[in-house]
Formats: structure tokens, sequence, C-alpha cells
């Protein structure tokens, strides 16, 4: 199999939120690997997935209490590495957030975008 | 002086060159190939590793391109080479014990060999010998990185 991913995309469509911490890190960790390989790689967070982009609550996210990696840290962690995260506009409807409330670097797109998204990515991966 | 200085207990042996920025070395061997690895500050900040892939040989890979990929139970992340070139050979110890890059990371723990292609020109933007070091001193307090922690042995 080659290992030559240029030109590739990958669409991690995540739907968990902060009320379940355990189905959070993995998605972000998978993203991660997809960039690292030079594969286009965006996380779109819909449903209950949205509220860990509101500022202050991916902080609070610690599944190692040992360790100093929050859920905050994941998702800084996967915009420098290049990793595009885009939001649902409509979902934030249901934890009544604004544009204000999401931390920086995040893209907020409405729902005929997810289709665009998927139609053009190579996989999607959906959490 | 030591020809392994540290810093925060972070060794950086003053015969290689380095990429601070993307924390990689290089040693030009004496066949013109050049070996190349991740720096203890990058293991440290990794943590342990648990899986490597580096690229097939036979890839060719520009100035800035991922060689292989790291992870560890905490980070994964590409390693980018600081050189053009060709890779001619790949650290198949890594393949079964990643960690080899946490005990030995100039050594046993190298990642790829590479035939340069643009070798002198991209050298000169790396850093080496007590220059590395001072440029490495002002990274890690920059960055505020904390000191390099070898609980699984280490060979320099």
């Amino acid at each position: 199999m080659s290992d030559d991913f240029e030109e590739k995309k990958i669409l991690v469509i995540q739907t968990h939120g902060i009320e379940t911490p355990r189905r959070t890190y993995s998605p972000i960790f998978y993203a991660m690997a997809s960039a690292a390989m030079e594969i286009e790689t965006m996380i779109w967070f819909t449903m209950d997935g949205t509220n860990q982009l509101k500022k202050g609550e991916a902080e609070k996210i610690k599944l190692d209490p040992t360790s100093n990696v929050t859920l905050r840290t994941m998702l800084d962690q996967a915009l420098e590495s290049e990793v595009s995260l885009r939001v649902c506009h409509q979902s934030m409807a249901l934890f009544n957030m604004t544009q204000d409330d999401l931390i920086d670097g995040v893209q907020i797109l409405g729902a005929t975008s997810i289709i665009d998204l998927s139609l053009e990515a190579d996989h999607v991966m959906y959490f | 002086m030591s020809e392994n200085p540290d810093v925060r207990g972070c060794v950086i042996p003053l015969s290689l060159h380095y990429n601070v920025t993307d924390h990689t070395w290089i040693m030009v061997g004496d066949d013109g190939l050049v070996t190349l690895g991740m720096t203890d500050i990058a293991q440290n900040l990794a943590g342990p590793l648990l899986h490597c892939k580096p690229k097939k040989p036979g890839s060719v890979r520009a100035k800035g391109r991922p060689i292989a990929t790291v992870e560890s139970s905490k980070w994964v992340g590409p390693v980018k080479t600081p050189i053009s070139g060709e890779i001619v050979e790949i650290n198949d110890v890594l393949t079964q014990d990643a960690a080899t890059i946490n005990r030995s990371p100039y050594k046993a723990g190298w990642i790829v060999k590479l035939r340069p292609s643009d070798l002198e020109e991209e050298m000169k933007l790396m850093v080496t010998g007590q220059e590395a070091v001072e440029a490495y001193r002002t990274k890690i307090e920059a960055d505020d990185i904390q000191a390099c922690d070898h609980v699984e042995g280490f060979e320099a």
C-alpha cells in the first residue's frame, strides 16, 4: 500500500461532547494522526459534540487525572497540526451558543456545507 | 566541555546538526548519507512512544515534509525532515520497539537515512555545536519546556 496520501481528505464527524468525556479524545487523536500523514483533515462538531467548543468547557475534561492533558489541550494540538475545526451552526442553538462563545480557530458552517464536505472527502469517520 | 551538554537535563550532542523548531537532528556519514532522528527534547515532549511509522524506502521527501509519524499515548504527529532527499533506509528496530527513540534518540533510535539532494544549502539553515545548545536553551526557556526525564534509561 502506498504511503503517499497527498491530496486525500478525511472528514471526522464528532457527535459526543463533555457529558461523555471518554468519547471525546479519540476522534481528535485520529484526526491528528491523519494530519500527520499529510491528509487534509477536518473535524465537524455537531449535535452534542458542539458543547466542547464553548470557551472554558474543554479545560474541565481530563481523562487521566495524573496527566496535565485536557480536552482543551487536544483541541489546541489538533489546530497546531493543521486540523480544521468546524461546528454546525444549527447545533450551537442547542447550547445557546453564539460565535463569541467559541474557542478561537473554529469555523461555523451550515447544514448544507456538511453535505458538500462529505461528498468532497475521500473518507468519513463518524463518532 | 562535555561532548554531550544538556539544558534542563535535555541532552544536545555537539557533533550533530539540528532543526530546533522541528526538534530533529541529522548526522552526515562518510558515504554521504544523512541519518535523521528526533532530539531528546522531542522524545520527552511526546512521552513514551508506542509506534513509529517511517515512510517507505524510495520515498522522495522535500524539506519540511514528514519522513515518519510517531505516536505516544498522549500525542501523535509527524517527524519533518530538515533535508530534502530520498529515503534509502529505515530503522526496522522501531517497528517493534518505538520506545528505542526514548532510550537512545541519537544512536539506536535513529529513524531514517536519506540520500540528500541539496545538503549544502539546507545545512546552512541548521545549527550545530555550542550554537545549537544556546538555540535550544532559548527555546526551552521561551516555551517553558519541562526538564527531560530519562525514566527508561538513556544512551547519549
